[in-house]
């Protein structure tokens, strides 16, 4: 087993968006910097991968909207445009075995229960806009928010069983959970880093409206090209020693053609000493390596109280979009079905046809067990009931189940759990003596999106550049 | 493309209706503002004020400074007025769009969809 080693001034962990952010900004500012990446590509969850048919798809985040200035601005630097996402004619409403027909934001097959949800929606952004995305801890009354979950409000405030149902597909699609797994405050801060819930569920003018010509995995692509060899591939991390003197970690160099990445086969290794390190991670992440001494209790209680989101994106692929058509848009709600929320998502040019759907929460756990035919034959009944069947026959079927990526372990997205965010988040962010946390979860716009995962690398990025150079003050 | 009179009837129409609903009344509350309505086709300025939860009639021409303006056809203003028209629908098609602080056009949005809905 060879040792391989290296030296740098910071070494950031993961080469999501977030990392390569932050190394970028370090790179730029003259720091000698590494990447480690534990898979062997970069991009985190964002993931462009051409099908065996062919088609090019978004395994994970896709979309860009209004408001999202950093992830718009690294596009246009990287010559990536984008497009918007379909939504000429009606969507389709399925609802115990009902289909309804709707346009904009929400199904009207119900108008009263559809004005309660409008109105419940615009409360709850109402009272988001009140929690400061920067220490949701200090808004108005955070304990008793964060000593509830999101389901008990909403159902405090839903007389409608439609509504009630409605805001569930929503909110199961932003966060990968159900409400009632979600703490209030932290819900609240979360739609207000987004712009509210109504924002995040919109196609045009919200969070949905436009996607990158090509994949979004580009971004990320061109951001690891430009730091070339300090990004290193296949290497995930195993153990951290850290101190005041600095970092040194350890990771195995896993072969690309390795069927796994078994740790019980021999493998090389890396050590890395470094004098910052910046981890730019979901924090549950951070659980599975080996920290030396160990991390503080806050930072580790916090890190076991903010479980993935469970989501599984699939794609159906057909030769044209045949449902627009029929004056449909491809998008699908459909509560209390397996794929709750679906869109289109073929290319710009509509030269094949691409309906994109979410199977979310505890959905996605429940139907882990029953494999992926059964899943299949479920989602495409949908599809079938949803736009006629020709819905039934798909040139390929792609779900991609982030569960069982062993280094995102779900999404899209790390949730707090109530209780969390009053006693354990300001940890959140707070360095550890060298450490200095980054991802998307540390954002306070954007929390959970590409966006937020840009602004949280580079804000790590300067908080370790200062630290860098209060250090050289300190060593005169 | 609709007249003076006909924006005017059809406003007159909406606000009597909104006035009356319980649920937007409630979603006004503490929210006193000047919105502006321009038409595209007709190149024609209304200003509607909202006071004490209670929609103003509409004044032709943009009187005072504007917290959110409100842009369409006049077809389409009167069709939602008349409650024919989901306007949801034209903001997601970007036909009638909305300018103004994030709060204040996330309100509009979420008042004029429930009159649609629930009047």
């Amino acid at each position: 087993m060879a040792q391989l080693e290296r030296e740098c001034e910071v070494v950031v962990v993961g080469a999501g968006y977030s990392g390569l952010a932050a190394a970028r900004e370090l790179a730029r500012a003259g720091v000698d910097v590494l990447v480690l990446e534990a898979r062997h590509r970069a991009g985190g969850r964002s993931w462009t991968d051409v099908t065996e048919a062919g088609f090019t798809i978004d395994r994970g985040g896709q979309w860009i909207g209004p408001g999202q200035d950093h992830l718009e601005a690294l596009a246009a630097e990287m010559g990536v445009t984008t497009f918007p996402t379909y939504t000429t004619g009606q969507g389709v409403e399925l609802r115990d075995g009902r289909r309804e027909l709707y346009v904009g934001l929400i199904p009207t097959s119900d108008p009263e229960g559809a004005a309660e949800g409008v109105a419940t929606m615009l409360d709850l952004d109402l009272a988001a806009f009140e929690v400061p995305t920067d220490a949701p801890w200090e808004a108005p009354g955070a304990a008793a928010l964060d000593a509830q979950t999101l389901a008990t409000w909403l159902d405090g405030h839903l007389t409608s069983p439609a509504a009630r149902s409605i805001l569930e597909v929503a909110v199961k699609a932003i966060f990968g959970t159900g409400s009632g797994e979600l703490s209030l405050l932290f819900a609240l801060f979360y739609l207000h880093a987004g712009g509210g819930l109504a924002n995040l569920a919109r196609t045009t003018g919200g969070a949905q409206e436009r996607r990158f010509e090509g994949g979004s995995q580009q971004l990320a692509l061109g951001l690891a090209a430009e730091l070339g060899e300090r990004v290193v591939l296949g290497a995930p991390l195993v153990s951290v020693a850290h101190g005041p003197g600095g970092v040194t970690l350890g990771a195995r160099l896993v072969d690309p053609d390795a069927e796994s990445a078994d740790p019980g086969a021999p493998h090389r290794t890396l050590s890395v000493r470094a004098r910052r390190a910046i981890f730019a991670l979901a924090p549950g992440l951070c659980s599975r390596i080996d920290f030396t001494p160990a991390l503080p209790g806050r930072r580790d209680q916090l890190a076991q109280r903010m479980p993935m989101g469970a989501v599984t994106k699939v794609h159906a692929l057909y030769d044209r979009p045949f449902w627009r058509d029929d004056g449909l848009n491809g998008q699908i709600v459909a509560p209390g079905s397996v794929m709750e929320s679906a869109f289109d998502n073929s290319p710009a040019d509509a030269s094949h046809g691409a309906i994109v759907g979410f199977v979310a929460g505890d959905d996605c756990r429940r139907l882990e067990a029953a494999g992926p035919e059964a899943r299949r034959a479920a989602i495409l009944d949908e599809l079938g009931r949803a736009f006629g069947p020709a819905a039934l026959e798909p040139v390929e079927f792609v779900e991609q189940h982030w569960m069982a990526e062993p280094f995102t372990r779900g999404g899209p997205v790390a949730v707090n759990v109530p209780g969390t965010l009053t006693t354990l988040g300001a940890a959140l962010r707070e360095p550890v003596g060298p450490l200095h946390w980054a991802g998307t979860e540390t954002a306070t716009q954007w929390c959970g999106y590409l966006d937020g995962a840009l602004s949280a690398g580079r804000r790590a990025a300067d908080e370790v550049v200062r630290a860098l150079k209060g250090e050289l003050v300190g060593d005169d | 493309m609709a007249t003076t009179e006909e924006m005017l009837e059809a406003f007159a129409e909406w606000r009597a209706r909104s006035n009356d609903n319980s649920r937007l009344t409630k979603m006004v509350k503490g929210w006193d503002r000047v919105i502006h309505f321009t038409t595209t086709d007709t190149a024609q300025g209304y200003t509607m004020v909202v006071e004490d939860q209670q929609l103003s009639g509409l004044a032709v021409g943009h009187i005072g400074q504007p917290d959110v303006i409100v842009t369409g056809s006049s077809e389409d203003f009167c069709d939602m007025f008349w409650g024919d028209l989901n306007p949801s629908e034209k903001y997601m098609s970007g036909e009638i769009t909305l300018q103004g602080s994030q709060q204040d056009v996330m309100r509009i949005d979420a008042i004029s969809m429930v009159a649609f809905l629930d009047t």
